[in-house]
């Protein structure tokens, strides 16, 4: 008996921790539908899209966008109450992935921030406009990440990774290597409501399955498409701060106002890895593309295909995260170029007079 | 002959995972060990109907539609890790119950809202209950070609028929 009553005690405390487990897995799910059946307070940025779109729960859809930009009033399958729901949802995590602008971060994102080892990355950093940049008169415009465009063309071999990439792994590697994260279950909410906001732009946009629109992705400006004067890390500092320092900062650290992100970090433990696409010492044509059409704001299109380059080389050599395919020893480098490059930069910089970064050269 | 001895039961280990290795590439005809997909009945006259070179003679994408025609007129044969279905049995392919248009239509309205279930469903999950359910068989991952080139076929057509987000088919259900 005194042997018998050990074991019991040891099954006891075993049964109990795994009952315990699966009550907190019940709690964890209970409390995701809960989330899933609660209205949805949009960012001010998705209000408006959403409402431009007017998305509404219905048995039919009819897109404005469509009905405007051709003449004929479409229609599709309508939506029911809680696919608006995730599509509301899909847009707030587009629009605002960590959640600056949510009451309640964790609960409104889906713990994004999980995902995430930097402040700063947001979708929208990337896929401007929330997917769906426009010009001002409507017209989609030419490379500008958009997401309808790359739904539709999901599923396609993908030559960075040599895989028939789905949307959602394409999802997994924005977490993993944008935003120096890791990477989401692919049948968590956080992607499947990105994946149904997309999926409804491609309904508003009308976009049909397989094709491909100048929108997709970037435009991306290979050597070939300059004079090949080659891509020069001097010419590229300079404009970098002529064009580019006084929203991502001096050493490309990003723009934070009262603990809100006002511009994104391009360089230190807040940017993007080096395993990043838009890394230009991983891919270099895809940066330079992303510059010449949507940077610096306000001014897109004013920068020549090798400003874009130059500019792109120089933001590379600045430290930044080591991507997953790197290894300890990269990423403990990277590790320590993060922490002591930017002062001994800024350090070298007073010793030229503190602003020779913005002289401006003289006028032809 | 005493001093190789020793060596006799490592180097038959080696022979026999090579002639292994030898057998499984060339000799077995199993298609998971080819990169090429093998060639079902039909396929090139459903290449040509739905326009499946426009991705391509022998692209990534259209291998996997291969599969995918392979898996959906085929099912028992291609998808038997998660099917008990056998030749003998009257339904024992996804072509038992649906066309490839059927795919199509269910593809681009799927990931909406099921009354049945109370959940958002995605196509994906409602070829891996296919599997369970109607092929009285297992759930296969998310991420097994059994599942994916399924998608990959529902996608081609889709793109043959220029289906968009939502779109309806003139008089028909979706698939049950």
């Amino acid at each position: 008996m005194t042997a018998f009553l050990p074991k019991l005690l040891r099954l006891a405390v075993i049964a109990s921790v795994l009952g315990g487990l699966y009550l907190v897995a019940l709690h964890k799910h209970a409390e995701r539908d809960e989330t899933r059946q609660a209205a949805v307070a949009l960012t001010p940025g998705c209000k408006a899209k959403l409402e431009s779109y007017a998305l509404h729960a219905g048995s039919d859809y009819r897109s404005p966008y469509v009905l405007r930009t051709t003449g004929v009033s479409k229609q599709a399958r309508g939506y029911t109450e809680e696919d608006v729901r995730a599509i509301q949802r899909g847009c707030n995590l587009v629009d605002d992935t960590q959640g600056q602008l949510a009451r309640d971060a964790a609960r409104e994102r889906w713990n994004a921030g999980r995902f995430m080892r930097g402040r700063h990355a947001s979708c929208d950093h990337c896929h401007q406009n929330i997917g769906d940049k426009q010009d001002a008169a409507g017209q989609r415009l030419v490379g500008s990440n958009g997401l309808a465009a790359s739904w539709v063309m999901a599923d396609m071999y993908d030559r960075f990774t040599g895989l028939l990439l789905p949307y959602e792994l394409r999802q997994m590697q924005c977490y993993i290597n944008s935003s120096n994260g890791f990477k989401p279950n692919a049948a968590d909410d956080l992607l499947r409501d990105v994946t149904a906001y997309s999926r409804f732009l491609t309904a508003a946009l009308d976009l049909k399955i397989g094709n491909h629109y100048a929108e997709q992705g970037t435009d991306e400006i290979p050597a070939s498409a300059t004079l090949r004067r080659g891509d020069d890390y001097v010419r590229g500092a300079h404009l970098y701060k002529q064009k580019c320092a006084r929203c991502h900062g001096p050493q490309g650290f990003g723009t934070e106002v009262n603990g809100k992100v006002i511009y994104p970090a391009l360089a230190g433990p807040n940017s993007f890895t080096l395993d990043s696409r838009m890394n230009f010492g991983r891919v270099n044509s895809v940066i330079p593309g992303f510059i010449c059409r949507n940077m610096p704001l306000g001014e897109e299109g004013s920068l020549d295909n090798q400003s874009c380059r130059d500019i792109g080389f120089y933001i590379s050599t600045l430290p930044r995260p080591a991507g997953d395919k790197q290894g300890p020893l990269v990423a403990a480098w990277q590790r320590l170029m993060m922490a002591v490059m930017p002062p001994l930069t800024q350090y070298a910089e007073t010793l030229g007079g503190g602003n020779h970064h913005v002289h401006q050269p003289p006028e032809d | 002959m005493t001093r190789l001895a020793p060596l006799i039961k490592p180097l038959g280990a080696v022979i026999a995972i090579v002639g292994f290795v030898l057998w499984a590439h060339l000799g077995s005809g199993i298609a998971r060990f080819h990169s090429q997909v093998k060639s079902a009945p039909g396929w090139d006259r459903f290449r040509d109907v739905y326009g499946l070179d426009s991705f391509g003679e022998d692209s990534y994408f259209v291998r996997a539609a291969q599969n995918g025609y392979n898996l959906f007129y085929f099912t028992h044969r291609y998808g038997w890790r998660f099917t008990r279905k056998t030749e003998r049995d009257a339904v024992n392919s996804c072509a038992a119950c649906h066309t490839p248009e059927d795919m199509a239509y269910a593809f681009v309205n799927s990931d909406r809202f099921d009354p049945g279930l109370g959940r958002r469903l995605s196509f994906e999950e409602s070829v891996m209950r296919c599997y369970a359910r109607h092929m009285d068989g297992f759930v296969p991952t998310l991420y097994d070609p059994a599942v994916r080139d399924l998608r990959i076929l529902a996608r081609s057509v889709a793109h043959h028929l220029q289906l968009g987000e939502g779109a309806r088919r003139a008089g028909g259900e979706l698939i049950p």
